[in-house]
């Protein structure tokens, strides 16, 4: 029992983390998922009994569970759902912003925005006096932006 | 006592939630409710510290049956900066003008999960308390809800709740060997135990703390998220989020699992030198302001681990001291991030003299602290490994001030807002914490008797015994 538990929680934990891995931003908040309910089976190990009532008025005969990794494990499991919703809800406004869920085209729009900034501060070093041609030179960026090859983001 | 700052911010927290943030009465009713939470904080302290550390116990329970609250000396130091960095960010950001519904309420969110998380004496509800103020900033990393920050929020909502997961994990770890939960008792029963059951929950804890701190092998969301936030949130993140690493190092490491700490001080030393010079090095190649301030953080958080790892009184007040000194900073300077006018410039050169630990900012007593840390160890290579440390800060502070300041007109961003200077109003706040800064470096005393006060709550033996 305690064998197959732990086998469980470990094959949770490592499927887990290989979504984590993966580019699309889904994938890695499925694996998140996966990843706190073996956490909660964890949990639940700590004080694993078989059979028994986790009550606390002790009964006469016969044992009881213990009932205090029953709370935690709720506690956890709600935790871990408010946090499964945030973080959907989060990429689902990323998916509004960048119209992608993938992680090597985010890498891309950092990028290229550092890149923007870098310069804007490059110039102002340099002293462009007139802020009307900035604009206007950020105006051009922004309709061209620098390309970026994605060989480039994935050396960083 | 022990309750009404947490009440105050919860129900607070819970009533702004319903209304609109952006309405100044609002954010202003937000700023008065942070104030008495942090007023009461402040009586607690005075309580705490001159008599014995203060004790609740939920629900009329027994102690170590029911769920405690517990204020000491470290925790109570931890909540008034962590309390006082937020209350400064809050106000910048009121007197700047919200731009989001849900920030004052995120605000009190964060300052409820902080304040329980520094006063609770039970581990599972630390970890409640640390995923309420995590699940706050999460969402406070996408305030602005502009492209860098949604992705910022992103990666910091993905690593730190793995980071969160593994805390949980090691929680639970720790309730199977010990079957206790407050700490007290996990830390009385754990050295019953042999060491190798619990090395591995200690190098869980060890690993979920270090990712809050933005440690050197943990550091690779730290970067994008401070420099992708706007100035008031990384404020909060550097300098009230990441309390949340030190003190859970503190706590854990040096109350809990002193054997562990003992036997893996090497390895502590090793990764905190690690992240200093990583950090400083880092922070020199880089250009923009953010950029400098967030490996600059990584390189500080390298002290803090130094300091544990060299242990004993010395040590961990040391830690105490460098963690509210570098929080304290970290306000200062990101949220000096994007205003102008000269004294905005002269508060940035405090904050910048703070980090690189010269006279007469606060940061120069922390480094001696450092240094006393470092000479009661007897190692020459730390004493060097600080005055390098020390040496890189001033340099990339220096170039960063020079590059910030001492251009003319032309904005880096290109922000309307950055022509001339900023609001007298916002302005004041940056002053105020500098002046903080300085007089805390001219009038030490009271600080380093706090953090001698903190350290004392942590057992003085175990390091030497266990090499």
């Amino acid at each position: 029992m305690t064998l197959v538990l732990a086998f469980s929680i470990a094959v949770m934990f490592g499927a887990g983390a290989y979504l984590l891995l993966k580019h699309d931003l889904i994938r890695v908040v499925a694996g998140m998922v996966l990843i706190s309910n073996a956490a909660n089976l964890f949990i639940m190990s700590a004080g694993l009994s078989k059979g028994s009532a986790a009550i606390y008025p002790l009964p006469e005969d016969g044992s009881v569970s213990d009932p205090l990794v029953q709370a935690m494990t709720l506690t956890a499991i709600v935790i871990s759902f408010g946090v499964s919703a945030l973080l959907l809800s989060l990429v689902y406004r990323v998916y509004q912003t960048h119209r992608s869920v993938d992680i090597e085209q985010l890498a891309v729009a950092e990028e290229v925005e550092t890149r923007q900034r870098e310069e804007a501060v490059a110039e102002a070093e340099e002293e462009v006096p007139v802020a009307e041609e900035e604009e206007m030179a950020l105006a051009e960026r922004g309709a061209n932006p620098v390309p970026v090859s994605v060989s480039e983001s994935e050396d960083r | 006592m022990l309750v009404l700052p947490l009440a105050i911010c919860w129900f607070s927290a819970v009533g702004l939630a319903i209304l609109d943030g952006r309405r100044p009465t609002v954010a202003w009713t937000a700023v008065g409710a942070l104030t008495a939470a942090f007023a009461s904080i402040i009586v607690l302290a005075t309580d705490v510290i001159s008599g014995q550390p203060q004790q609740v116990v939920a629900g009329g329970w027994l102690p170590g049956v029911g769920i405690v609250l517990r204020a000491d000396a470290l925790g109570i130091l931890f909540a008034i900066v962590s309390l006082g960095v937020l209350l400064a960010a809050l106000l910048f950001e009121t007197l700047g003008g919200v731009r989001s519904r849900s920030f004052p309420s995120l605000v009190m969110f964060l300052a409820t999960g902080l304040t329980g998380l520094f006063l609770t004496g039970d581990a599972f509800n630390f970890y409640v308390f640390f995923e309420i103020s995590m699940i706050a900033s999460y969402v406070l990393t996408a305030y602005g809800e502009e492209r860098r920050q949604l992705r910022a929020a992103a990666i910091f909502a993905v690593v730190n709740l793995l980071g969160s997961v593994l805390f949980l994990i090691a929680i639970a770890a720790l309730y199977h060997i010990t079957g206790r939960l407050d700490l007290f008792g996990i830390g009385a029963r754990i050295t019953e135990v042999p060491s190798r059951t619990v090395v591995l929950s200690a190098a869980l804890v060890f690993v979920a703390f270090s990712v809050k701190l933005g440690l050197f092998p943990f550091h690779f969301w730290l970067a994008a998220v401070y420099t992708g936030t706007r100035p008031a949130v990384a404020a909060i993140l550097s300098g009230a989020v990441a309390n949340i690493g030190a003190y859970g190092l503190l706590r854990f490491g040096a109350e809990l699992l002193p054997r562990e700490l003992g036997f893996s001080s090497p390895a502590l030393l090793v990764i905190g030198s690690a992240s200093i010079l990583y950090g400083g090095l880092q922070a020199l190649s880089r250009n923009t302001l953010p950029e400098v301030l967030a490996y600059s953080s990584i390189g500080q958080a390298g002290y803090i681990l130094l300091a544990l790892g060299i242990g004993e009184q010395v040590g961990y007040s040391a830690a105490v001291l460098f963690a509210i000194v570098n929080s304290l900073n970290k306000g200062l300077l990101f949220l000096s991030e994007n205003l102008r006018g000269w004294l905005v410039g002269a508060a940035f050169a405090v904050g910048g003299f703070s980090v690189a630990g010269v006279p007469p900012a606060a940061g120069f007593v922390s480094k001696a602290a450092l240094f006393r840390a470092g000479i009661a160890e007897g190692s020459v290579l730390l004493i060097i490994l600080i005055f390098l440390g020390g040496a890189l800060s001033f340099i990339y502070m220096l170039r960063s001030y020079q590059r910030r300041f001492w251009v003319p007109e032309a904005p880096p961003d290109g922000q309307p807002a950055a022509h001339g200077s900023s609001p007298l109003r916002v302005r004041a706040i940056v002053v105020a914490l500098a002046l903080l800064v300085i007089a805390l470096g001219v009038w030490p005393e009271p600080l380093l008797a706090l953090s001698r006060d903190a350290a004392a709550v942590l057992p003085p033996v175990s390091v030497e015994s266990a090499r």
